[in-house]
């Protein structure tokens, strides 16, 4: 795993983690198992499988990406909730500039015998260029009829109006964006990648 | 008296239609003009042309602030310069903290002007001091820009960040819509004692409220995208009495 594409994992009570190769994870979490862990992709694909194997068993998924030039991303993640009362969250945002184009895939499955699920799956993400591309396919597969699940996902330029108002106060362009950019990540990704994170914007933003 | 802004002759355009149609003002450094005319005439689309919305486009005409060509500067640098925009409504900006943002803004015009940031404990007592004023609680400042604040607090916010900013050129777009009593009492005179021999300001409004507390040296009538009538204070009175048939 590169420096520009860190992971984190907070949490890994009753997991086992596999990672076959620098894009892949699979990580199967087993009863009363919890996972929490964050990615933060800048040039390479990501592609992660949770399986929530027992009863109690929880997740939640942090993926950031930033991606520039003409950089082409795939994301895919999936959860699968192979058992009845189990938990999973996925959070996805990102920023494409210039002529990069971002794909992502996520999918939240729920076979019929799962019941008593809670599945959510957040996706937003910042175009800041005309040429600059994010497509999103949030999928839900759920077969059973006891859950709870959300899924949604936002893509756009930043808010011209936004922009005005903070350039009215005298920040440069370019200021005014990074500042609405760091509140559009807000908190998603730790402490421990912002220098990357800063770095970046201050080369593409 | 030197004018610090002029404008000859503007029109503006959003998309295909023309709503400043060949305006002209000027105002002096010191002066208070106030801008009077009915909805829809083209007030607040004055001042977001004057600081430099990207929706608006401006066909013929200029504007000179400072003797400068204010039309060939982008927003932030017409801010630098000393342009300053209060709101008529305000831009919620969450996940932004006003205090950092404002110390952020500081700094942007400290660096454009040649200087150097501000270091924080100076900048807490710059700050607190102008929060004290106007009535602004550690609380609020801390809280993100505009988000969940109710209409007249907002109000107050924008002449809060006015004061921080300490520009040369105003703008009130609407400052007195919405505010009660106390609230008025406050941002009257949080704008009077800003009156300065070098810094003029541009009140837009409808009723003659805040400028009880900022007697305007002139009061300028617009309609339909022109000013079409300047004179004294005794204006006011003559549309809050009569509205703007007569002119
Ligand atoms: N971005 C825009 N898109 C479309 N029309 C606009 C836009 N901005 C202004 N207009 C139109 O231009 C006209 C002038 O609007 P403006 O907001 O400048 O009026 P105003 O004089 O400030 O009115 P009020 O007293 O109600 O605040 C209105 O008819 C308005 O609908
Ligand atoms: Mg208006």
């Amino acid at each position: 795993m590169t420096i520009s594409n860190p992971f984190l994992i907070h949490t890994q009570e009753n997991v086992i983690v596999k990672n076959p190769d620098d894009k892949s994870w699979v990580f199967e979490v087993g009863e009363n198992g919890n996972l929490w862990v964050d990615f933060l992709q800048t040039t390479d694909d990501l592609n992660v499988f949770v399986s929530l194997q027992a009863e109690e068993a929880k997740c939640k998924i942090n993926c950031a990406y930033l991606i520039n030039k003409n950089n082409m991303l795939n994301i895919d993640i999936k959860v699968l909730h192979k058992y009845k009362n189990t938990t999973s969250e996925q959070h996805i945002k990102g920023i494409a500039t210039d002529e990069s184009s971002v794909s992502f895939k996520g999918i939240v499955e729920i076979p019929k015998d799962s019941q008593k699920c809670d599945g959510r799956q957040h996706h937003r993400g910042v175009v800041l260029s005309p040429k600059a591309k994010i497509e999103a396919v949030p999928q839900l597969e759920i077969w059973a009829d006891d859950v709870v699940c959300s899924h949604g996902s936002a893509i756009g330029p930043l808010d011209a109006n936004q922009l005005f108002y903070l350039q009215t106060r005298g920040l440069p362009e370019h200021e005014a964006k990074k500042i609405l950019l760091n509140s559009f990540l807000g908190d998603l990704m730790p402490e421990e990648f912002s220098d990357i994170i800063q770095g970046w914007m201050d080369k593409n933003v | 008296m030197t004018a610090l802004l002029e404008i000859k002759n503007l029109h503006a355009k959003v998309g295909d239609k023309e709503i400043l149609k060949g305006l002209n003002l000027t105002i002096d450094a010191g002066e208070v003009c106030a801008i009077m005319g009915p909805n829809g005439c083209g007030k607040s689309t004055l001042s977001a042309v004057i600081s430099g919305h990207p929706a608006y486009t401006v066909t013929e005409g200029e504007i000179l602030f400072k003797g400068e060509d204010l039309l060939k500067m982008t927003p932030d640098e017409r801010a630098n310069k000393g342009v300053f925009l209060a709101f008529q409504h305000p831009i919620e900006l969450p996940g932004v903290g006003l205090a950092q943002f404002l110390k952020t803004a500081l700094n942007a015009k400290r660096k454009a002007n040649g200087e150097e940031p501000i270091d924080a404990v100076a900048f807490m007592k710059y700050m607190n001091v102008r929060a004290t004023a106007l009535g602004i609680s550690n609380e609020m400042l801390k809280r993100p820009v505009n988000v969940g604040f109710s209409g007249g607090e907002k109000k107050r916010l924008e002449t809060f960040q006015m004061a921080m900013l300490e520009p040369d050129f105003c703008i009130l777009d609407e400052m007195d819509s919405g505010l009660d009593v106390d609230a008025l009492k406050i941002v009257g005179q949080g704008v009077s004692v800003m009156r300065e021999p070098k810094r003029s300001f541009m009140i837009i409004t409808h009723h003659d409220d805040l400028l009880q507390y900022v007697k305007p040296d002139k009061v300028s009538i617009m309609r339909d995208g022109v000013i079409v009538k300047t004179a004294g204070s005794e204006l006011v009175k003559e549309v809050e009495e009569s509205g703007y048939d007569n002119f």
